[in-house]
C-alpha cells in the first residue's frame, strides 16, 4: 500500500478547491459564481489528471509535511480512492453548471445564497480529504469539513423547514463524529497509532477494539442515514435548494460509507464475526423495504426521492454480510464472491450518485416549471418538459435495476455475490427492494405522461438546468460501458475484493 | 494523598455534567456548563496538559460559555414552568446516575422508558469503563515526537505536533472555523451580515476597555510568542484577541466598521490561505506539502501562527457580533452594507 | 482495584462524561440542551485522550493526543456555535422559543 510513488497530485485535490473558495470570498454574487466555476472546473480537471496518474502508476502516495506515519499523516491515491474521487468530480462539474444557472434564474433566494459556491468547493475539498485520508484522526477533521459545510449549504433556503431539518441534521452530525472521535480515542490509546495501514497491522481482538468498532460503526451510521438512524435524511434533503440536495444526496452520505468500508476491511477485521455482518445486512434489508415503502407514500416529488435514498443506502449496507467469511469457509472459494460484492457496493455507490443527483436536479426543474412539487405538477411532464422526463425515466430505470443500466449491474452482482456465498436470504429483499422502486418510479412515470389539466403552470426554464439533470442520468447508464477496466483497476489493490475473515482482518483471496 | 484530588475533580466533573443536563431552566443549564467547563480545566492541568487546560477554559467554557449566554436572551424569557413542561426532559442525566433528582417530567411520556433507559445506559457506562480500563497499552507517540523535536523548528513538543508533523489537520481546523463562519452568515439575517456596530457607548465597559483591551492583546502576543517554548500558541493567542475584539464591540467601539469590508475579508481568510500558500510555496522544491525548510521552519511557524491566531480572533469576534445583532428586533431588515 | 493511577481515575471519567452526554443528546427535546451534551460527550472524549497521554508520558506527555484535544476542541465550539445561530435564526422567524428538534 505505501509502495506506491510519491506525487503532487493527492495534495492538489484539496489545496486548489480550496484555493478557488477562498477566492470566491472576495467577490459580490456575480464573481462569486463565474469564480465558483472556475474553481469547479479546475478542480475536475486536477481529479482527472490525478486519477489517470493513479492508473499510470496502480497508486500515489504523499507524506504531508515529510513525515512519515505515525507521526505525520499520509495521503493515499488507491484505485478506490480514484473512484470515489471520479464519481465526485463528474456529479460535482454538473451540479456546479445547474446551480450557476438556478441561483442566477432565481430572484426569490435569499442574498446569502451566493454563499453557495465557497461551501460548496469547501465541501469538496473534504470529501477529497476524506477519500484521500490514511489517517483516522485527519478523518475526523475532514469529516468536521464535509459536516459543517454541508448543513451550511443545506440551510442555503432561509425557509424555517429546512432551518429545522439544518438543525437536526447538524446534531446528529455533531454526535455522530463525537462517537466515532471516541473510538479514534480508544485505538490510538491501545496501538499508540493513527495511520490505518499500521493500525491494520497492530490491531487485536479485544473488549477495546470491539467497543470502538461499535462506536465508530454508529457514528458513521447515523452520518450516511443507514437505517435505523435515517430519520434526519428526508426532511433536510426534501427542503434544500435543488442543487444542495443533489449534492448532499449522492457525495456526502457516501463519505460516510467510504470511511465505513475500509475501516470494516482494513481495520476491524479481526474484531468481526460473521454475526455483526448479518446484523447489519438485516439493517440494510429493513432500510430497503421501508424506505421504499416510505417512498411509495409521499406526496411531494422532492420527498420520493429523499425517502428513495434511504432504501437505496440500504444495499451499500448488504454488502457488509457478504463481505464476512462464515467460520470454516476457505478463503480461495469465497472469490468467488467478494469480488461480486465489493463490484456491488462500488458501482450501486456510482448509479446512485448520478441517477439521484439527476432526479433531484430534474425535481428542480419541476419546482421552477410548475411552482410547486406535488403530484399534480409531474401531470403531462412528457409534453411540456420532454427532457427533464427522460431524464428521470432513465434515472429511475437506474434506481430500479432494470437493464442495461449502472443500478441493474450493481444489483445482479450483490444477488449474484448472495447466491454464490450462499446467503440467499438477502435475494428477497434485493427484488423486493426492485419491485417497490418500481412502483413508485412508474408512479411517477404514469403523472407524467398523464393529460395535464391547462391550469397547470408551464414556466420557463434554462436549458442548462434540463441538460445537467440528463447528462447526469445518462451517466448512471453509461458507467457500465466501461465496467471491466473499472473492476481490473481496481482489483489492483487491496481493500478491493478481500474477503474479512473473522479473527484475521481482511485478506486478499 | 493527591489522588483524593483527582477523585474529586472527576468526581465533580461528572456530577456538574449531570446536573447541567438536568438544571430546570435553562439559564442554570448555561452556568453548570461554564462550572463544568472550568472544572475540566482544572482536571487537565493535573494531567500536565496546560495547552488544552487554556484551549478548554478559553474557547470551550469561555467563547462558547459567552454565546450560550447571549442567546439566553432569545430563549430564556420562557417562562420556566413553560421550559419544564414543554421539554419534559426525561431525566437523561439521572437515568445514567440512577437517582432522578426530582426533576419534573410529564407523566405520561417520561416515566414509560425510563426503566429500560436507565438500564441500558448503567450497561453502556459498564461496557466503556470496561472499554477503557483495560485498554491495551499502545505506547503512544511520545518518543518519536521527542526525538524528532529537533528537526521541527520548535521546542515545545505540542506545537511541533500542531504545526509540524500534524500542520494538515491544524490547518484544516482554521478551515473548519472559516467555513462555520461562512455557514452562519448564511443562515442569520437572510444571509447578509450588516456590520453594524453596537451603538450604545456603555458607560462601565468603556473606560475598562481602555485598560483591558491592551492588556489582552499584549498577553495574547506573548502567548503566541511563548507557543515556541512553553504552553501556549496560536489558539491561546487567537482567544485572548477576540475576547479583545468582544470587549471593544460591547464597549461601543467601532470594531466592525472600522475596516473596510475587503480588509474584513483579508482578516479572515488571511490564516487559512497564507498557511496553505507557504506550505504550497516549499512544494516547488521538491518537498511535500507544508514540509519546511528546517533553517526557516521556527520563523515560518511563527508567522502562521499569527495569521491563524488573528484570523481566528476576527472570525470569534464577527461570529459574537452577528450573534448580538440577531436579537435586534430589526434586524432582519438590515441592509448589505 | 489496588493503587488507581491517576489516569485511570480520568479515564472513568471521561467514559461516565460521554455515556451522560449520550444519554443527553437522545433524552433532551430542547435543542439547547442538545447542544450542550454533545459538548459534554465531547469533553468525554477529550479527557479519555488526555488520560492516555498522561499514561504515555515520557520527559512530558503524549504531545500528539493533545495537540488532537486542542484541534478538536476548535471544531466542536465551531460546530455548536453554528448550531446556536441556526437556533436563533429558527426562533427569530418563528418567534418560538422553545421549540424542539423532534420530528
Amino acid at each position: 500500500m505505501t509502495d506506491f510513488p510519491t506525487s503532487i497530485w493527492p495534495a492538489l485535490l484539496v489545496a486548489v478547491p480550496i484555493t478557488f473558495a477562498l477566492g470566491t470570498v472576495f467577490f459580490a454574487a456575480a464573481g462569486r459564481m463565474w469564480s465558483g466555476l472556475a474553481g469547479s472546473v479546475a478542480t475536475t480537471l486536477v481529479s482527472a489528471l490525478a486519477i489517470a496518474a493513479a492508473v499510470r502508476e496502480g497508486g500515489l502516495i504523499h507524506h504531508l509535511g515529510g513525515w512519515e506515519p505515525p507521526l505525520g499523516i499520509l495521503l493515499r491515491l488507491d484505485p478506490l480512492a480514484a473512484v470515489f474521487i471520479g464519481m465526485t468530480a463528474l456529479t460535482g462539474i454538473a451540479v456546479s453548471f445547474y446551480a450557476a444557472s438556478y441561483l442566477r434564474s432565481q430572484d426569490d433566494l435569499p442574498r446569502g445564497a451566493s454563499l453557495f459556491w465557497p461551501l460548496w468547493l469547501m465541501l469538496w475539498a473534504g470529501l477529497n480529504g476524506m477519500f484521500l485520508s490514511n489517517d483516522l484522526f485527519n478523518l475526523f477533521v475532514a469529516i468536521e469539513v464535509v459536516g459543517i459545510s454541508a448543513v451550511g449549504l443545506a440551510v442555503l433556503s432561509g425557509k424555517p423547514p429546512a432551518l429545522m431539518a439544518g438543525l437536526r441534521y447538524l446534531l446528529v452530525a455533531i454526535t455522530g463524529s463525537m462517537s466515532y472521535l471516541f473510538g479514534v480515542a480508544l485505538l490510538f490509546g491501545a496501538y499508540g497509532t493513527l495511520d490505518l495501514t499500521l493500525l491494520s497491522a497492530a490491531v487485536e481482538p479485544g473488549a477495546t477494539t470491539v467497543f470502538a468498532l461499535v462506536l465508530m460503526t454508529l457514528g458513521l451510521m447515523a452520518k450516511s442515514a443507514f437505517f435505523p438512524l435515517h430519520f434526519w435524511l428526508p426532511p433536510a434533503h426534501g427542503s434544500e435548494l435543488p442543487p444542495v440536495s443533489a449534492l448532499l444526496s449522492a457525495l456526502v452520505v457516501k463519505g460516510s460509507f467510504y470511511i465505513l468500508l475500509r475501516l470494516w476491511a482494513e481495520v476491524f477485521g479481526v474484531s468481526l464475526t460473521f454475526a455483526a455482518g448479518q446484523l447489519i445486512g438485516v439493517c440494510g434489508a429493513a432500510a430497503v423495504i421501508w424506505g421504499s415503502w416510505q417512498a411509495l407514500n409521499q406526496d411531494r416529488l422532492k420527498l420520493i426521492i429523499a425517502h428513495s435514498s434511504v432504501a437505496q443506502l440500504g444495499y451499500l449496507l448488504m454488502v457488509f454480510p457478504l463481505l464476512i467469511l462464515a467460520p470454516g469457509t476457505a478463503v480461495a472459494v469465497a472469490s468467488d464472491w467478494t469480488s461480486s460484492a465489493w463490484t456491488a457496493a462500488v458501482y450501486q455507490t456510482l448509479s446512485h450518485a448520478f441517477a439521484k443527483s439527476s432526479l433531484f436536479l430534474a425535481a428542480g426543474v419541476i419546482v421552477i416549471a410548475a411552482g410547486h412539487d406535488c403530484r399534480e405538477s409531474l401531470l403531462d411532464l412528457v409534453a411540456r418538459r420532454p427532457m427533464t422526463a427522460f431524464a428521470i425515466g432513465l434515472a429511475g430505470i437506474s434506481l430500479t435495476g432494470l437493464p442495461p443500466s449502472g443500478g441493474f449491474f450493481a444489483k445482479w452482482m450483490l444477488l449474484k455475490a448472495a447466491i454464490a456465498s450462499g446467503q440467499w436470504w438477502w435475494a428477497p429483499a434485493v427484488l423486493a427492494g426492485s419491485f417497490l422502486t418500481a412502483g413508485y418510479v412508474f408512479m411517477i412515470l404514469r403523472l407524467a405522461f398523464a393529460p395535464g389539466n391547462s391550469d397547470t403552470e408551464n414556466r420557463p426554464v434554462p436549458r442548462g438546468l434540463e441538460s445537467a439533470a440528463l447528462l447526469l442520468a445518462v451517466a448512471s447508464f453509461f458507467i457500465i460501458v466501461p465496467a471491466e477496466a473499472v473492476i481490473s483497476f481496481l482489483e489492483s489493490s487491496a481493500p478491493f475484493g478481500s474477503a474479512i475473515v473473522p479473527g484475521e482482518g481482511g485478506v486478499l483471496p | 494523598m493527591s489522588v483524593w484530588i483527582d477523585i474529586l475533580l472527576a468526581t465533580l466533573s461528572v456530577a456538574l455534567a449531570v446536573r447541567c443536563l438536568t438544571a430546570p431552566t435553562l439559564a442554570q443549564c448555561v452556568f453548570l456548563f461554564f462550572a463544568f467547563g472550568l472544572t475540566l480545566a482544572l482536571a487537565w492541568a493535573r494531567l500536565g496538559a496546560v495547552d488544552v487546560a487554556i484551549a478548554e477554559a478559553a474557547i470551550g467554557a469561555g467563547f462558547l460559555g459567552v454565546l450560550l449566554i447571549d442567546a439566553l436572551r432569545d430563549f430564556a424569557p420562557a417562562k420556566e414552568a413553560t421550559v419544564e413542561d414543554a421539554e419534559g426532559y426525561a431525566a437523561g442525566g439521572s437515568a445514567a446516575e440512577g437517582s432522578a433528582a426530582g426533576v419534573p417530567l410529564r407523566a405520561g411520556r417520561a416515566a414509560l422508558p425510563l426503566l429500560p433507559l436507565a438500564i441500558a445506559a448503567v450497561v453502556f457506562v459498564l461496557l466503556t469503563a470496561e472499554a477503557v480500563l483495560n485498554v491495551r497499552d499502545g505506547g503512544g507517540l511520545t518518543e518519536l515526537a521527542q526525538e524528532n523535536l529537533a528537526r521541527s523548528g520548535v521546542d515545545h513538543p505540542v506545537t511541533a505536533v500542531l504545526l509540524n508533523y500534524r500542520s494538515y489537520d491544524t490547518w484544516l481546523e482554521v478551515g473548519v472555523v472559516l467555513i462555520a463562519l461562512l455557514a452562519i452568515f448564511a443562515v442569520g439575517n437572510g444571509g447578509t451580515f450588516a456590520r453594524r456596530d453596537h451603538v450604545t457607548h456603555d458607560p462601565v465597559l468603556e473606560p475598562v476597555s481602555r485598560i483591558l483591551a491592551p492588556v489582552l492583546f499584549l498577553i495574547g502576543g506573548f502567548l503566541l510568542f511563548l507557543g515556541k517554548y512553553e504552553p501556549g500558541g496560536a489558539f491561546q493567542a487567537a482567544v485572548l484577541w477576540g475576547a479583545m475584539g468582544i470587549l471593544l464591540y460591547l464597549a461601543g467601539w467601532p470594531v466592525m466598521t472600522c475596516l473596510p469590508r475587503v480588509w474584513w475579508q483579508v482578516l479572515l481568510t488571511a490564516g487559512f490561505g497564507v498557511f496553505m500558500l507557504l506550505g504550497l510555496a516549499f512544494m516547488s522544491g521538491g518537498g511535500a506539502w507544508f514540509e519546511y525548510p528546517l533553517a526557516h521552519a521556527g520563523n515560518l511557524i511563527l508567522l502562521i501562527e499569527t495569521l491563524a491566531a488573528l484570523s481566528i480572533a476576527a472570525a470569534l469576534t464577527a461570529i459574537f457580533a452577528f450573534f448580538h445583532e440577531m436579537h435586534a428586533p430589526d434586524a432582519t431588515e438590515t441592509p448589505e452594507k | 482495584m489496588n493503587a488507581m493511577e491517576t489516569y485511570q481515575i480520568y479515564l472513568t471519567a471521561s467514559a461516565v462524561l460521554f455515556t451522560t452526554g449520550l444519554a443527553g443528546v437522545f433524552m433532551a427535546r430542547h435543542f439547547f440542551r442538545r447542544i450542550v451534551a454533545t459538548k459534554i460527550m465531547g469533553a468525554g472524549v477529550f479527557l479519555s485522550l488526555v488520560s492516555f497521554a498522561e499514561r504515555d508520558a515520557l520527559e512530558f506527555a503524549d504531545p500528539v493526543p493533545h495537540a488532537m484535544v486542542i484541534t478538536g476542541i476548535v471544531v466542536a465550539v465551531s460546530a455548536a456555535a453554528f448550531a446556536l445561530a441556526l437556533a436563533r435564526r429558527i426562533h427569530q422567524l418563528t418567534g418560538e422559543h422553545d421549540f424542539t428538534t423532534d420530528s
